[in-house]
């Protein structure tokens, strides 16, 4: 099995980056990557798999964390039903977009994001729950099982047992029954419904499964950064994680993963150019646009091909004139 | 609400409006010709406000000549922007859903530069025109809000005289709605998409200078603003004029009444709910059917 063998190699390089950057600091930022991978691969089913844009998850993510740190910090409950709560809260949440699935293309990501307006201004106004603009604070660390995660290598951990989770589900989920009906509706909604494959009903579980996704991750985000402002779960959050999928590469679960890590670290690397550093980033994703069909993940593969295939001029030569002969 | 209050929120709303109109025309343009949603047309709208305000810190200049500098920097930033960027990444044949999070990208660019150029505080617009209220029958209209319904209905009108009697207008129809056949016909498709991109950057710095001078300019008016338009051209059906140009007013009266009779707080939440409530009605737009011959 040698796509086990990546697997476990891959793994194993993520554990073991707490033990080579311990700065905390870093290590935070880490987190941060991995809670973005979550969301870049929620968002990857939507678009890549079932090819449904949409600009909504960041009101999920919203919904998520705030559903978590309200029940831990206000009513006590104890983390891991908080987490749980917060996935389907978000869930249940995404069946408030079902009329509006059957939407095509621009009218759907215009609608979705309509959603995320109408979510962030409900975070923003009702402060008697949400906080308003002064936000939440001291929202609790982590407990589960008696035992609480006070350090930011802890939380790294537990981020990574998460989005692993996650990984494995949606990757199991795409090459499923469910991941095939989702493909042929990306690619011919017509012959699928020919097919018996009910359109609205899959591109709605779709959306619900994405919601549970991003709601999780919230949950993760609230205990992670311990303070909640609306302002992180506006639009650009949405198109943020956009940009995640389609510079990872889309249609692509390790691409997902790839760009949420690229798209969250390279601000921090460019930290050093000062008042250049988001005209920089914004041209990194204009190039890396035009760089390849496949984002990243597609990036590499045609790498390694070009340097394996590589002829030097003069066996370029002789292999043509042997063609000749 | 009395008659006053509903008369004020009438020239406000249009005024409003008109200014969604300019830059939804734009982005419903560049859907037509290239299938790419425009989504840096706000900052090519705080490009033109930009230019506008600065022609004016250096001379003092009548309002309508301001009005044309903004235009021609709104129009001027559209061009280089479709030839270096777009241009290029069409020719790398890359999906469009790249090129529509390179436009994410092209946006967060120009904010920035202009954040640079311009400094990160709100500028004033210098008063264009006298303060004094027009008297309207016991009560008092802004001026400026008359001008700005006035001079923004020009535009369009002007945008479809253009569309409708010259020879670029009617190439770039063509274009957009048959490129294989235009080709044929011996229109540059390359070309007039170019076009297609001034225009309707000329339109957004047209908007830039009016909302400008309604409110401040600043380098990150143009997002949210941008990103209303959308919600307008979408609401107009995305792909016709005259339903981006409804649309775009439609959605500044929804504002503007939403903000007077319901919460100023949830003004734009109420737009959002009227736009999904009419997609869900009419999934291509209310006014797609009238818009269709355009």
């Amino acid at each position: 099995m040698k796509s086990a063998a990546v697997r476990v190699f891959v793994l194993g390089a993520f554990v073991a980056v707490p033990f080579i950057e311990t700065n905390s600091y870093w290590l935070h930022i880490f987190g941060v990557a991995l809670i973005g991978a979550i969301l870049a691969l929620g968002l990857q089913l939507l678009i890549g798999m079932a090819g449904l844009l949409s600009l909504g998850q960041g009101a999920f993510y919203g919904i998520g964390a705030y559903v978590s740190a309200v029940l831990t910090l206000h009513f006590g409950v104890p983390f891991p039903i908080a987490f749980f709560f917060a996935g389907v809260v978000a869930a249940l949440s995404s069946l408030l977009l079902v009329p509006i699935v059957k939407l095509q293309g621009s009218s759907l990501a215009v609608a979705t994001l309509g959603f995320n307006i109408i979510i962030y201004l409900v975070l923003l106004n009702e402060d008697w729950a949400t906080g308003g603009s002064y936000g939440l604070l001291n929202v609790p660390l982590p407990r589960i099982f008696g035992y609480e995660l006070t350090t930011e290598r802890d939380m790294y951990f537990f981020c990574l047992f998460v989005a692993a989770l996650v990984y494995l589900a949606l990757d199991r989920l795409v090459n499923s029954r469910f991941g095939r009906a989702l493909k042929a509706i990306s690619q011919d909604e017509d012959a699928a419904r020919a097919c018996g494959i009910s359109i609205n009903r899959y591109k709605s579980k779709c959306f619900l499964v994405a919601a549970f996704t991003a709601g999780i991750a919230g949950s993760l985000y609230a205990h992670h950064a311990r303070y909640l402002n609306p302002n992180d779960f506006t639009f650009t959050k949405s198109i943020e994680i956009l940009i995640m999928v389609v510079v990872g590469g889309l249609g692509s679960l390790p691409g997902a993963v790839i760009g949420a890590i690229v798209i969250v670290l390279m601000p921090e690397y460019l930290r050093s150019a000062g008042e250049l550093r988001l005209i920089l980033f914004g041209v990194l994703v204009v190039v890396l646009m035009g760089f390849s069909r496949g984002g990243i993940a597609g990036l590499a593969p045609m790498l390694v091909q070009r340097i394996t295939q590589y002829r030097l001029p003069w066996q370029a030569k002789v292999s043509e004139s042997r063609e000749m002969k | 609400m009395s008659a006053e209050q509903f008369i004020q929120g009438i020239i406000g709303g249009l005024a409003i409006g008109c200014i969604y109109s300019l830059i939804a025309l734009g982005i419903t343009m560049i859907i037509r010709a290239t299938e790419i949603l425009h989504f840096a047309q706000g900052e090519l709208m705080m490009i033109g406000s930009m230019a506008g305000l600065s022609a004016m810190w250096m001379v003092d200049l009548p309002f309508v000549l301001v009005l044309v500098i903004g235009m021609i920097g709104g129009g001027v930033a559209a061009m280089l922007i479709e030839l270096s960027i777009y241009r290029t990444l069409r020719s790398l044949r890359v999906p469009l859903i790249n090129i529509v999070v390179a436009t994410f990208g092209v946006s967060l660019i120009l904010q920035n530069v202009a954040r640079l150029v311009w400094g990160s505080e709100p500028l004033r617009y210098p008063s264009l025109f006298t303060s004094r209220g027009i008297d309207l029958g016991g009560f008092a209209i802004s001026p400026q809000l008359i001008w700005i319904v006035v001079l923004g209905f020009a535009m369009m009108v002007i945008l479809q005289l253009f569309f409708r009697y010259t020879r670029l207008g009617v190439a770039m129809q063509a274009a957009a709605q048959d490129p294989e056949a235009a080709q044929l016909m011996g229109i540059s498709v390359k070309k007039t998409t170019t076009y297609t991109f001034v225009v309707a950057g000329v339109m957004a710095g047209a908007a830039g200078v009016l909302l400008g001078s309604l409110f401040f300019a600043s380098f990150n008016m143009g997002f949210l603003v941008g990103i209303k338009a959308f919600v307008a051209a979408t609401l107009g059906g995305l792909g016709s004029l005259t339903g981006a140009m409804l649309g775009g007013i439609a959605f500044g009266l929804i504002e503007t009444f939403a903000g007077v009779l319901i919460s100023t707080a949830y003004k734009d939440a109420v737009g959002m709910v009227v736009l999904i409530a009419i997609l869900l009605l009419a999934p291509s737009g209310i006014f797609i059917r009238a818009g269709r011959r355009i």
